[in-house]
């Protein structure tokens, strides 16, 4: 008889046979149509099909898989023909499903538990195989502090190489040109590590696509100005935000973004918001919310409160020219507003505010997140300048165990209570 | 005897409940109640106690407003509110210039800033622990086997605060029973355990803009050690209620009589 131990490494290989099983991904696409689709939005079911053939085409090897850190552009990845994977996403998604503590456990026993649960829970997923196996691992410098160990120690353990870009702090031309120089020689790199083939032509084309996903994406921010709010804060947070880290460049995103703005353009002009009785709008600051089970965004609902609009998916990039790729990508970096000066943010923090005309702010102060912490109490005094009510909701987007639902119910309720 | 109808307000808190009846003259009465494993009861018995003292009957409520947090277990009453909103109506009804309050109670500490109709504009709370709380006071008069109503006088008396370094209350006791063994004056060491609250306080309000008067709220405003460190570190009097640990359920009283008045 297996001891307890032993019992639970036999379930976790036979899941894990599961999950790196590429026919899981044949018959869970048909599976899911019937299932779970049905009443979702085409939106959301180009984002579901299309984790379904991420994670088909990575686990049945017939692209190369690229595991690249959530800002570094995957546009380098679909250039070169791979599957871009993001450990980050996949860790939000496993949060959503509930599966995060066993992993964040494993993490926590190899990083401090300080550092971000997105990545502590990728470490545990990385490290008990569950995520395809990499070719070559690409991140960048900028945001989040905990990648580049994360994904060094990574390939140390996978025994393939790690690239890394570092974008500086400053944006001049001399800063333009070193970001480009580090992407001829990043995707120089990626060519040779992986014995494949790039064209011009074909990078001029990814550039392109993902050119016309940001094409997309302003008609999507433009639409949810509108009174009421006719998408959820809460989804942009998941699935919209998903697909804009791991999509530009793809086809998937042309067609996602392509179709919720036809979904969206229909919702305004019947006039339909996602909440029945909207009172007051709020901005959500920071990229992520908490993924696990909570009730932060029914409990807004329920007070009318709509989540209007979220920085995650604020487009800060300027249009690309398709015949300068590499150029293009350099701006794009370049230009994060989380990255770099202070101000830059809180000018599109200004701008998002007026634009949305928004009534209150919420900070999302996710745990580990040096970046979000360290500009949460500068962003909250030039809001109270300006008037408009702010608060910082500490939390963290992946450790349930770090979730008091208590302690964030008075708190969003005595926000709620400032509004009115 | 004809009665004029009164408003109720109850604050079910983690250590104690409290109701306040209001009527259009003022308080009529109050009771405090330690809360118990049971909110509702609590809840229950602290409003009939505050009525049994105004000699008044249920019926003679038009609404009541619960706050706390327990408050989502007050089935009975018509509205619940936060304790943050709850505590900034009651110093502002106290004392109108209140712009500040800061709020001790037995589980959780906050500061609110109000404008000048008694209005939340921002506040902070504290996050996860009990340290700079009551219960934190309560556990170290235990380690010091003191009466937690004599740690305010004790700590007046003292000539110096011994420094307490462990913010978690777990790690504060054992530092307090360390010092204890260290031969060290009780009331010095109670003086440092007020001071390392206060501070702990203080800092929270430098993420807010913190404007005079202040207002201190909550059941630790009845310890005068606590009065006098934080009065030290804001160098400012304080407002000090007469019954400070009523104030939650007064703010809680004046929604519940501002809703009579909007009724139809």
């Amino acid at each position: 008889m297996a001891t307890i131990g032993e019992e639970e490494k036999i379930s976790h290989r036979a899941l894990k046979r599961v999950v790196r099983n590429p026919l899981t991904y044949w018959s869970l696409a048909p599976l899911m149509e019937i299932v779970n689709l049905r009443e979702q939005s085409r939106a959301y079911k180009i984002w579901v099909r299309y984790l379904i053939w991420m994670m088909r085409s990575a686990c049945s090897k017939r692209k190369k898989v690229i595991w690249m850190s959530a800002f570094t552009p995957v546009e380098l990845a679909y250039a070169v023909g791979a599957i871009p994977i993001l450990p980050e996403i996949i860790a939000a998604l496993v949060s959503y499903l509930g599966w995060a503590p066993p992993f964040i456990s494993i993490g926590n026993s190899m990083m401090s538990t300080d550092v971000c649960s997105f990545y502590r829970c990728a470490l545990g997923l990385a490290v008990e195989g569950y995520l395809p196996r990499p070719d070559l691992i690409v991140s960048s410098s900028h945001l989040c502090d905990g990648a580049n160990k994360f994904f060094s120690y990574l390939s140390q353990r996978y025994a393939c190489s790690h690239l890394l870009l570092d974008p500086p702090y400053d944006t001049g031309p001399e800063a333009h040109g070193y970001v480009t120089d580090q992407l001829r020689y990043l995707l120089a790199h990626m060519v040779d590590l992986m014995a494949v083939s790039l064209s011009e032509e074909e990078l001029c084309k990814v550039v392109g696509l993902s050119n016309t996903m940001r094409k997309y994406m302003v008609r999507i921010n433009r639409l949810r100005m509108a009174i009421p709010a006719p998408f959820p804060g809460s989804e942009g947070l998941s699935y919209l935000a998903g697909m804009g880290f791991c999509s530009p460049g793809s086809t998937w995103g042309v067609r996602f973004s392509a179709i919720l703005a036809r979904e969206l353009e229909d919702r305004v002009a019947k006039k339909r918001g996602y909440l029945d009785n909207e009172r007051y709008r709020v901005l959500w600051l920071h990229h992520i919310r908490p993924y696990y089970q909570n009730d932060i965004f029914q409990f807004l609902s329920s007070q009318g409160v709509s989540v209007c609009f979220e920085e995650a998916n604020y487009m800060y990039w300027p249009p690309f020219d398709p015949t300068k790729p590499l150029d293009s990508l350099a701006h794009k970096i370049l230009s994060n507003v989380w990255a770099g000066p202070l101000e830059r943010r809180l000018g599109a923090v200004k701008e998002m505010v007026n634009n949305y005309r928004v009534n209150g702010v919420i900070h999302f102060s996710h745990w580990g997140c040096r970046q979000s912490c360290g500009g949460a109490s500068i962003i909250g005094d030039f809001l109270k300048d300006q008037g408009v009510p702010y608060m910082i909701l500490y939390g963290d987007g992946a450790d349930p165990d770090n979730y008091f639902p208590g302690q964030t119910r008075t708190r969003l309720q005595a926000f709620v209570e400032m509004l009115g | 005897m004809q009665h004029n109808k009164i408003d109720a307000g109850i604050d079910v808190g983690s250590l104690s409940a409290e109701a306040v009846l209001l009527s259009d003259g003022g308080i009529v009465a109050y009771a405090i109640r330690r809360t118990g494993a049971n909110p509702l009861r609590a809840a229950e018995s602290c409003l009939q106690e505050a009525l049994d003292k105004a000699e008044r009957s249920r019926s003679d409520v038009r609404h009541i407003v619960a706050t706390g947090y327990g408050r989502l277990r007050v089935p009975f009453a018509h509205r619940e509110v936060t304790e943050i909103t709850c505590h900034a109506r009651g110093a502002h009804y106290l004392f109108p210039k209140t712009r500040t309050v800061v709020d001790i109670g037995g589980q959780d500490s906050k500061v609110i800033t109000l404008n000048s109709r008694g209005e939340v504009t921002d506040f902070v709370m504290n996050d996860r622990c009990a340290a700079g709380t009551g219960r934190f006071l309560e556990v170290m008069a235990d380690a010091l086997e003191t009466e937690l109503s004599q740690l305010g006088d004790l700590s007046v008396e003292a000539k110096r605060g011994v420094s307490i370094s462990s913010m978690c209350t777990v790690f504060a006791e054992s530092e307090v029973i360390s010092l204890i063994a260290d031969g060290l004056e009780k009331k010095d060491i109670i003086r440092g355990v007020h001071e390392s609250i206060a501070r702990r306080i203080f800092r929270m309000t430098k993420r807010l803009r913190i404007r005079r008067e202040i207002t201190f709220t909550g059941g630790v405003a009845k310890n005068k050690g606590m009065v006098a460190v934080l009065e030290r570190l804001f160098k400012t009097k304080l407002n000090i209620p007469q019954e400070p640990q009523v104030v939650g359920a007064l703010g809680a009283a004046l929604l519940a009589r501002e809703m009579t008045r909007q009724a139809p």
